[in-house]
């Protein structure tokens, strides 16, 4: 379903990707995982669009997203919550919501669309008039998430949805991300906390210094002796 | 070293030549000319501080170059003596150009930039609405009028320019400054004091502008005193700055010989102010295309020169 | 006296509508774009000039022609955005504002000179058969001009809040405004957005332009004077608060015409009083976010 194919990314001057391949069937759940400044949202924000590739393909259901504006990208069924949440602070949660379906086909289903993500997130219906920026976190991630989803999308990308939240929040989120590819959201997920991680993807990639260094099934990464040690090695159980 | 010494010996023989100008030649048009490019030199030099090294947009120069007009000339023809009105006029203008920095400095950029437009404006204004009438030279000090003594002011107060800016240009200051012009930000994280550069960039900037209106006030037969606060005394500067290479030495050298004798060459085949339109249309095609100036591409060109051997 | 303090203030309210329209502009622009229009004040005479021609050369009421107006500026703003700020609106933010500071500046000499051209610089007035009158209450004049303006001015800002909080277009603005990136994610296209809103600010600079020839003169060098009042209306309401321009406008009218009693040729300072107590005191204006 997306296929990237040998992509250079530039921040500036500097290079931040090094020729990354890599590819997600339709109905996966792919992680990317790498520490701080690997370039893994550098990656995510370039198949969105806010960046552009100097060089490699960027391939979604047949059609090669680089190069394509943003609005474009997300109206061919790709969205991407970023790692800041793109929430607009001092609108409602509601109209945050509502902007999320700009995109025509959003639009025609949004209503639709409303009903499951207040299924999925019930504070997001209680809040619905509140100003965004007044949420908790954990909050803001819901509504982040619920965002993404109502512009729906057929790959839906998560830029680190797990920072800064408490246990319990995490494990809600990821519920609900789980819930979300059963309905049939193939899902692009970045990740920090790898445990987590693994936890819900199919396959996953793993990316140091903008290199793809790894890669393979969850279960065969989590009990890989290279992979625990380097990143499982000093999270609690 | 051979291409220091090179730059040392060119600018001294220009240096020397401009000196002995006036002893050289009788021709007043000569001298009007030179006279007035050292002063837009001194103008735009003062704006290439603030604007091009410290990246701050000063809309309401010529708010700066008026107060220093104003003063120098109500004073000198009051009998105080030149250099003392020329000092006055100059410390006029960085008086008020903190007046406007120091709150407005603390705060996000365009609250500087409305406040010097808003500042160039009212006093365009006021002066305006107070002064109504043009100041002539009065008889005895016309009958003397002489460009000579008017020529070598504007030599000093180019040379002063040029200097001042050779200074900051290798000195911590204009180090500071030009990283607050890349990226304020990264500045203050690496440690600079954001507010004090850029007040002492403001603060000279606006000193040598009250100059350059002093020796403009000293050089003028009349002036009508609310044209010293004319949008024109901002834009002329900036052009001159932009044309010539923003936020480097001789930019506004190059820049103000190109301006003054584009000017005068309009100035012959278009009407009235229509030359300011020009001038408009050029200068947004110079920012949106040619940022970086006739210097850039002077030394592409000599780069490309080079590289052929 | 105190018939006399009421009609003053029955003036700087006259006025004062008029700076708060020719403002909005100003603040929409800048709220959604981060681009400062500091030739907003030309695109207000310009669109004063249309108004003039419509009713000298048409014989057009200039009321009934501020539709005309609105869209033809609306149309001249967008294509002037295409086709001068679009390069720069791309740039990020601290390079976007000082190249458009400038680009905006370039305008100022230009604009003036072909505003001289076509219309020479004589003073021209908008002046329908009903300009000079006036009704009373309590002993108060008001004039159907201005009162027409103020009038005007109410129904546009307020159908502009509609727009902005009710369809779905004006919310997408306001999410720009707040963030653009987010707003790009959310299938927003922002260079048409950006395209729309400039074309909205210059038709509402061209609006106050028309009810500003009415009561006022219009000269080709008017721009700066009136690009002025709107800077400092928008800093005295707060970056991006639009309804709050509009109120801020309303208070600069009253102050300007109260204060001209005692301060004659020099009330113009008071803007420059104003913006820097602001500065000093409260800098994000009186409605403004922090």
């Amino acid at each position: 379903m997306l296929e990237v194919s040998n992509i250079d990314v530039y921040h500036g001057d500097l290079k931040a990707l090094w020729n990354i391949s890599f590819q997600l069937n339709e109905g996966e759940v792919v992680a990317l995982i790498g520490s701080n400044g690997a370039g893994k949202s550098t990656l995510l924000e370039t198949i969105a669009g806010l960046l552009i590739p100097a060089a490699g393909s960027v391939v979604f259901d047949g059609i090669r997203l680089d190069r394509k504006p943003s609005q474009r990208i997300v109206q061919l069924g790709v969205s991407l919550v970023p790692e800041d949440k793109g929430i607009f602070p001092y609108m409602s949660v509601l109209e945050n919501l509502e902007l999320g379906a700009f995109n025509k086909r959003g639009r025609r289903l949004k209503d639709e669309t409303l009903k499951l993500v207040y299924g999925l997130f019930p504070i997001l219906k209680d809040r619905g008039s509140q100003p965004a920026g007044t949420l908790s976190g954990g909050e803001q991630q819901m509504l982040a998430v619920g965002k993404g989803l109502l512009s729906r999308p057929k790959l839906l990308m998560l830029d680190e949805p797990s920072m800064g939240l408490a246990p319990l929040v995490i494990r809600n989120i990821f519920e609900a991300i789980y819930q979300i590819n059963r309905i049939g959201v193939s899902i692009l997920l970045v990740e920090q906390n790898v445990r987590i991680a693994l936890s819900i993807a199919n396959r996953a990639y793993i990316i140091e210094n903008g290199r793809i260094v790894h890669h393979g099934d969850s279960k065969n990464l989590l009990t890989d002796e290279k992979v625990r040690h380097a990143y499982l090695g000093t999270l609690s159980i | 070293m051979t291409d220091n010494w090179k730059r040392i010996s060119v600018g001294g023989g220009i240096l020397a030549l401009l000196v002995i100008l006036p002893l050289i030649t009788m021709r007043s048009d000569i001298l009007t000319w030179s006279c007035l490019t050292l002063q837009y030199i001194l103008l735009s030099q003062s704006w290439n501080i603030i604007g091009g090294y410290a990246g701050q947009v000063n809309l309401g120069h010529a708010a700066f170059f008026g107060l220093g007009a104003l003063t120098t000339r109500y004073l000198w023809l009051s009998a105080l003596p030149l250099p003392f009105a020329l000092l006055a006029g100059a410390l006029m203008a960085t008086a008020f150009a903190l007046l406007i920095g120091i709150p407005a400095f603390r705060l996000r950029g365009i609250y500087f930039v409305i406040g010097t437009l808003v500042l160039a404006e009212i006093l365009k204004v006021v002066v305006d609405t107070r002064l109504p009438v043009a100041s002539v030279l009065p008889a005895p000090i016309l009958a003397t009028y002489s460009v000579v003594p008017r020529y070598y002011i504007s030599l000093i107060g180019a040379v002063l320019a040029v200097a001042t800016v050779y200074g900051i240009h290798h000195s911590k200051l204009g180090l500071g400054m030009i990283a607050i012009r890349e990226n304020e930000d990264a500045a203050k994280t690496s440690g600079v004091n954001i507010l004090k550069y850029k007040l002492v960039a403001l603060a000279i900037s606006t000193f040598l502008a009250g100059l350059a209106g002093g020796i403009f006030a000293f050089y003028m037969i009349a002036i009508q005193p609310g044209y010293v606060f004319a949008p024109v005394w901002t834009f002329d500067p900036v052009i001159i700055v932009f044309i010539g290479g923003i936020g480097t030495i001789i930019g506004p050298l190059i820049g103000s010989i190109f301006f003054v004798l584009l000017k005068q060459w309009m100035s012959l085949y278009l009407p009235g102010g229509f030359h300011l339109a020009v001038f408009g249309v050029l200068f947004i095609l110079v920012v949106l295309y040619l940022p970086d100036g006739l210097i850039e591409v002077i030394r592409r060109h000599t780069k490309s020169i080079k590289a052929f051997g | 006296m105190f018939k006399f303090l009421a009609q003053t203030f029955v003036n700087g309210i006259n006025v004062g509508a008029l700076y708060g329209l020719a403002a909005v502009g100003l603040s929409l622009i800048f709220g959604v774009m981060r681009i400062l229009n500091v030739a907003h004040g030309e695109f207000l005479m310009i669109g004063g000039y249309i108004g003039f021609w419509l009713f000298t050369l048409y014989g057009l009421d200039p009321f009934m022609g501020l539709p005309l107006v609105a869209i033809f500026l609306f149309l001249f703003g967008a294509v002037f955005y295409k086709v001068v700020f679009a390069r720069v609106a791309r740039f990020h933010e601290e390079l976007k504002l000082k190249n458009s500071l400038l680009i905006g500046f370039g305008l100022y000499l230009i604009f003036p000179q072909i505003a001289m051209v076509l219309w020479t610089s004589d003073e021209r007035a908008i002046s329908p058969v009903y300009s000079g009158k006036a009704f009373g209450i309590l002993g108060l004049r008001f004039g159907y001009v201005p009162l027409g303006g103020i009038l005007v001015a109410l129904i546009v800002i307020i159908a502009l809040q509609l727009f902005l909080t009710k369809t779905y277009f004006g919310k997408s603005l306001r999410g720009t405004a707040e963030n653009w990136k987010a707003a790009k994610l959310s299938g927003i296209d922002i260079d048409r957005t950006f395209m729309i809103t400039f074309g909205l600010g210059i038709s509402l600079a061209g609006l106050a332009g028309v009810l500003i020839g009415l009561i006022q003169e219009l000269t080709p060098v008017m721009g700066i004077p009136w690009t002025l009042k709107a800077l400092v209306v928008v800093v005295l309401a707060g970056m991006g608060s639009i309804g709050g321009a509009f109120i801020a406008g309303l208070i600069l009218g009253i102050v300007e015409a109260v204060s001209a009693i005692f301060m004659g040729p020099y009330t113009i300072a008071i803007g420059m009083l104003i913006f820097l107590i602001i500065l000093m005191v409260r800098p994000q204006g009186l409605f403004g976010r922090t």
